[in-house]
């Protein structure tokens, strides 16, 4: 072989090279084939090379073989090296791209500031309202209480047999040897708790005494509780068990009423006036089962004997176990138990999750299903923007697209836009969020005062991120789809006009207006069904009259008052002092006075009918009540007369319209004789009157409930509160607290209400749910406008040159305006058509919240869709005058 | 000699493989043919170590690769040198050549002229 001179030497050729380069370019780099490729193509060269030495192919081949010996090693090092490299190119390119992409959507979006606020501000009405319903159902609903393990918090309590009157929750609590034997021996629970609250007066030293609230626990609930004393310690079971007196202040009392004074423990209070020593402090986040429990500021040892009529019980339910299961065991258990009481044989055991017990969680759940709506109206709304823009961009996707950019590209492209602009609203919704659950707390009614402790959280963060990135995947998705669905080509071509959108565009835009619509109609009508029930309240014949009325009851601490004769003593001294108060007209008693209610327990028994037998017990209303009670409350007999005021009366009962109608549907009750049978007796009692229904538990209670009426007695069980009828408003009020401590100094404050007033609380709750409901049903309705508005006023745009033709060629203006119209008020129509049917289905969420309202109440339905399509008319007024406005001249001078 | 040519000092056959394609762009086949042209097939490039340095430089920016068509028509993959490439083989080059040059005298020389 001859030494060439390199200089001279043919270089190796490459001119093709740049047509396969980009070519190939567009497959992306393939690694091992592509080092396959090479090394395949070496071989051949090397073959032709030694065929052009004059050996045959075979030989040539065999020689080649040889001479590159196994390439295994070098092929695997190759491999290594590639993989290695693009994977890191793949790295940085993916990063470069989401820097770029980002660039560019902020600057795409700034570009159209006006459709970005618009958008974003959508969203974050949207978002915000669903944060903050969520923070509501998170604390009150989901996460009610802070307890290690909350998920296996109950609480337990007995319900008869045969339940209790309509819609009353009522707990009775076992006595103390029942609570006893299933802390021993119940397996499902792991833990058992009872506690009890009772208002004291507390003074320190010669100080004012203040009302202060008790909280009675076993020293085995600060563990249960997961809290620990943050001064001092706990007390110990032997201190609770011999009844010492002993106590520990909450922390907020200690540092607001007591300057957070150190010296104070290890020293003394007076708990209505009894010396009790305190010996620590425990931190506010110890906190009872129940909000209506209050807020506690002493804690002290429970007496399960003296606090059994107060006491509560909550457990912890050991991992794993169901509360049908644990309720079967405590059943077995409490009817092996020979306790004293006969009371357990008519009972069976109920564990119920604190969030069951929420008072207005038919509510919560009726809401967040409703702010759930206002967010789809929200996201279909901001779809519209999008396609609007979608459309108008088509011509700048074109031509990106035919500069290279793939379809993956541009679909990430899209996709980082519409991420951005829902990152945008989410942001914004949690601020709006944040200060519409400022506004919820500030205005929220007192009757809901559950609602006062609602924080926004962690996860309600993070549910607003979710449901950020959810609309925001949506939006990109179908942008993108309706990008990928019209061809490069057509959008160019097309020129100026390639902006009016396709048909199947306009299309997808009106359904969504339909849904807005038809979402927008559940709203109206649930509002509508709300408002219908709320104005139902307002003018029910409660069957009494609250105005003037007050009731007045004593607290008698136990401690004190430890026999009947000296109660009675107090509460006729307490009666003769009220009655010579100024401005009072009249004064009874009873039990249950307005809005609480008062229950005998056993089975009710008419004259004739067979013995109950044993075990059967239900919860009776009644009410022992003075003989000038109906006169007082303003509650006509309807039949028969009122209790006789003489010794009969003990043998007499009065029952009310709903139980007469109840027990003797065929005749007359009058004269007929019933008997409570309880343990087996019962003494019979003859019906002399009835009166009517009267709403005395609150207007959204069932008046027609069965009632029954005793007479009072002072040896009665029940110890009565008083009800007076006075003029003179507050004072009142004010005087009647003043009189308790007139006969008793040492008593704690008195409770005294204005009945008008309880019984306006008590629509506290509708009123509330109500306003929430309208407000997001105005929300999503003005929402519904703006996207309706939005379609039409597109149309009409994108339509100037076709209706200035049409003009021009000798259509009337009414023609026009017809046509605009029609088309907007199809959308409504099959919109709001769509929302009835699903209102029928979806009201029947409201079941538990419409009181005298029939869940298909046709004016509800009728208001609901009137209001609809009064707003939808508004809404396209301004499109059809734009067509109104057009010049035929101009329009056709146009593009 | 065809049992020294396959040794190679390290580092010999990435300053050839630069050398190589400062002439112009090759494919893997070529390099290794003009390498042993020049050296009158006194070197022989071992495919085994040839591939790897190839991916090895491009992997370190020495040199890139791009497919295009070879001399006789078929599909190649055409490997050419980056600025880095350029400024590698320059210094390679002048180091070489000052070793190269030293050893030459370690063996050209003898005691007595010393």
């Amino acid at each position: 072989m001859t030494v060439v001179d390199p200089q001279q030497a043919a270089p190796p050729r490459a001119e093709h090279a740049r047509t396969w380069r980009r070519y190939l370019r567009f497959f992306g780099p393939r690694g091992a084939a592509d080092l396959d490729d090479e090394l395949r193509f070496h071989v051949e060269m090397r073959v032709g090379e030694y065929m052009a030495c004059g050996m045959t192919e075979a030989e040539a081949r065999a020689a080649t073989a040889h001479r590159l010996g196994n390439l295994a090693t070098a092929r695997e090092t190759c491999v290594a090296i590639t993989t290695r490299r693009e994977r890191r190119m793949t790295r940085t390119q993916l990063i470069d791209h989401f820097v770029h992409d980002m660039r560019f959507a902020v600057r795409s979006l700034g570009r159209n500031k006006g459709w970005t606020a618009v958008a974003i501000l959508t969203l974050a009405v949207g978002i915000g309202a669903n944060s903050a319903m969520f923070s509501v159902v998170n604390h009150l609903l989901l996460n009610p209480l802070s307890y290690p393990n909350a998920d296996r918090i109950a609480a337990l309590f007995l319900v008869p047999t045969e339940g209790a009157p309509k819609d009353q929750l009522v707990m009775v609590t076992p006595d103390a040897k029942l609570v006893e034997a299933w802390r021993d021996n119940a397996r499902s629970l792991e833990a058992l708790e009872p506690y009890a609250t009772t208002d004291v007066l507390l003074e320190r030293g010669a100080g004012t005494p203040a009302l202060a609230r008790v909280g009675r626990i076993r020293p085995s609930f600060g563990a249960f509780a997961g809290q620990r004393p943050i001064v001092g310690r706990l007390f110990t079971d032997q201190e609770a068990t011999d009844g010492v007196n002993v106590g520990l202040l909450a922390e907020g009392t200690w540092r607001a009423r007591f300057g957070a004074d150190r010296a104070l423990v290890g020293g003394t209070l007076r708990v209505n006036g009894t010396p009790v020593t305190i010996i620590g402090v425990m931190p506010d986040a110890l906190a009872l089962p129940r909000t209506n429990d209050g807020d506690v500021d002493l804690w002290m040892p429970i007496d399960p004997v003296r606090d059994e009529i107060h006491m509560r019980l909550v457990a912890r339910l050991s991992p794993g176990v169901l509360p049908d299961a644990a309720q079967r065991e405590l059943d077995a258990i409490a009817a092996g138990a020979q306790t004293s009481a006969v009371v357990q044989a008519g009972y069976n055991a109920k564990l119920m999750a604190p969030a069951e017990m929420v008072s207005f969680k038919d509510s919560l759940v009726l809401l967040s299903a409703a702010v759930a709506l206002v967010l789809l109206i929200a996201c279909a709304n901001v779809m519209h923007l999008l396609l609007a823009r979608a459309a108008a961009r088509q011509r700048e996707l074109a031509i990106r697209s035919a500069l290279g950019a793939g379809t993956g590209r541009l679909f990430r492209q899209l996709l980082t836009e519409s991420l951005l602009l829902s990152f945008a609203g989410c942001l914004g919704g949690i601020v709006v969020g944040w200060a519409a659950l400022r506004a919820l707390v500030a205005a929220r009614p007192q009757a809901l005062a559950d609602l006062a402790s609602v924080r926004m959280d962690g996860s309600t963060l993070l549910l607003t991120a979710a449901i950020a990135v959810a609309t925001g995947l949506l939006f990109g998705v179908t942008g993108a789809i309706h990008a990928a669905r019209h061809s490069t080509n057509e959008a160019l071509k097309a020129g100026a006009l390639a902006t009016s959108g396709s048909r199947r565009r306009g299309r997808a835009r009106s359904l969504l207006v339909v849904s807005e619509m038809a979402l927008c109609t559940v709203l109206l009508v649930s509002a509508g069904l709300l408002l219908r029930s709320v104005s139902h309240l307002r003018h029910k014949d409660i069957g009494f009259d609250p105005r003037g009325l007050y009731t007045l009851e004593p607290r008698l601490p136990a401690e004190r008052y430890t026999s009947a004769a000296a109660k009675v003593a107090f509460r006729s001294e307490l009666v003769k002092r009220v009655r010579a108060m100024p401005g009072v007209d009249a004064l009874t008693l009873a039990s249950a006075a307005p809005l609480s209610t008062t229950y005998l327990l056993g089975a009710l028994q008419r004259d004739g009918d067979p013995d109950p037998p044993a075990g059967t017990t239900a919860l009776i209303s009644y009410n022992s009540v003075a003989s000038n009670y109906f006169t007082v409350m303003g509650i006509r007999i309807v039949q028969g007369t009122n209790f006789t005021d003489t010794t009969a009366a003990g043998a007499q009962a009065i029952v009310n319209e709903g139980m007469a109608q109840q027990l003797w549907p065929d005749g007359s009750a009058i004269g007929r004789r019933v008997r409570v049978v309880y343990g087996g007796s019962g003494d019979w009692k003859t019906i002399v009157g009835v009166a009517a229904n009267a709403s005395t538990v609150g207007v959204t209670r069932d008046a027609n409930v069965p009632m029954l009426y005793g007479a009072h007695d002072d040896a009665s069980f029940f110890s009565p509160a008083l009800l007076v009828r006075a003029s003179g408003g507050a004072p009142v009020v004010q005087a009647l607290t003043g009189i308790a401590a007139a006969v008793d100094p040492l008593l704690p404050p008195p409770r005294v209400q204005a009945v008008e007033d309880a019984m306006r609380s008590t629509m506290a709750r509708p009123r509330f749910t109500m306003l929430l409901l309208g407000i997001f049903a105005a929300v999503a309705v003005a929402l519904a406008a703006v996207g309706l508005y939005g379609v039409l006023a597109y149309n009409v745009a994108q339509r100037t040159r076709e209706i200035g033709i049409r003009m021009a060629l000798g259509a009337s203006r009414r023609r026009v305006a017809r046509e605009i119209l029609s088309q907007g008020l199809l959308m409504v129509v099959l919109g709001a058509v769509a929302g009835l049917v699903a209102a029928r289905l979806g009201t029947k969420l409201l079941a538990h919240t419409l009181y005298g309202v029939q869940q298909t109440d046709p004016l509800a339905f009728a208001g609901g869709t009137a209001v609809l399509i009064v707003i939808a008319v508004l809404a396209c007024v301004v499109p059809v005058r734009r067509a109104l406005a057009v010049d035929p001249q101009i329009a056709m001078r146009a593009d | 000699m065809a049992d020294q040519s396959t040794e190679f000092l390290k580092g010999t056959l990435d300053l050839m493989i630069l050398k190589t394609l400062s002439w112009a762009p090759a494919h893997g086949y070529g390099i290794a043919r003009w390498i042993e042209q020049c050296t009158d097939d006194i070197l022989t490039v071992e495919e085994g170590s040839l591939y790897p340095a190839l991916y090895r430089m491009e992997d370190a920016g020495l040199i890139v690769a791009d497919w295009g068509i070879s001399e006789n028509n078929r599909r190649a993959k055409f490997y050419r040198l980056t600025t880095a490439g350029k400024k590698q083989l320059r210094a390679s080059h002048d180091y070489w050549a000052r070793f190269a040059t030293a050893v030459s005298r370690v063996l050209e020389t003898s005691p007595r002229s010393a």
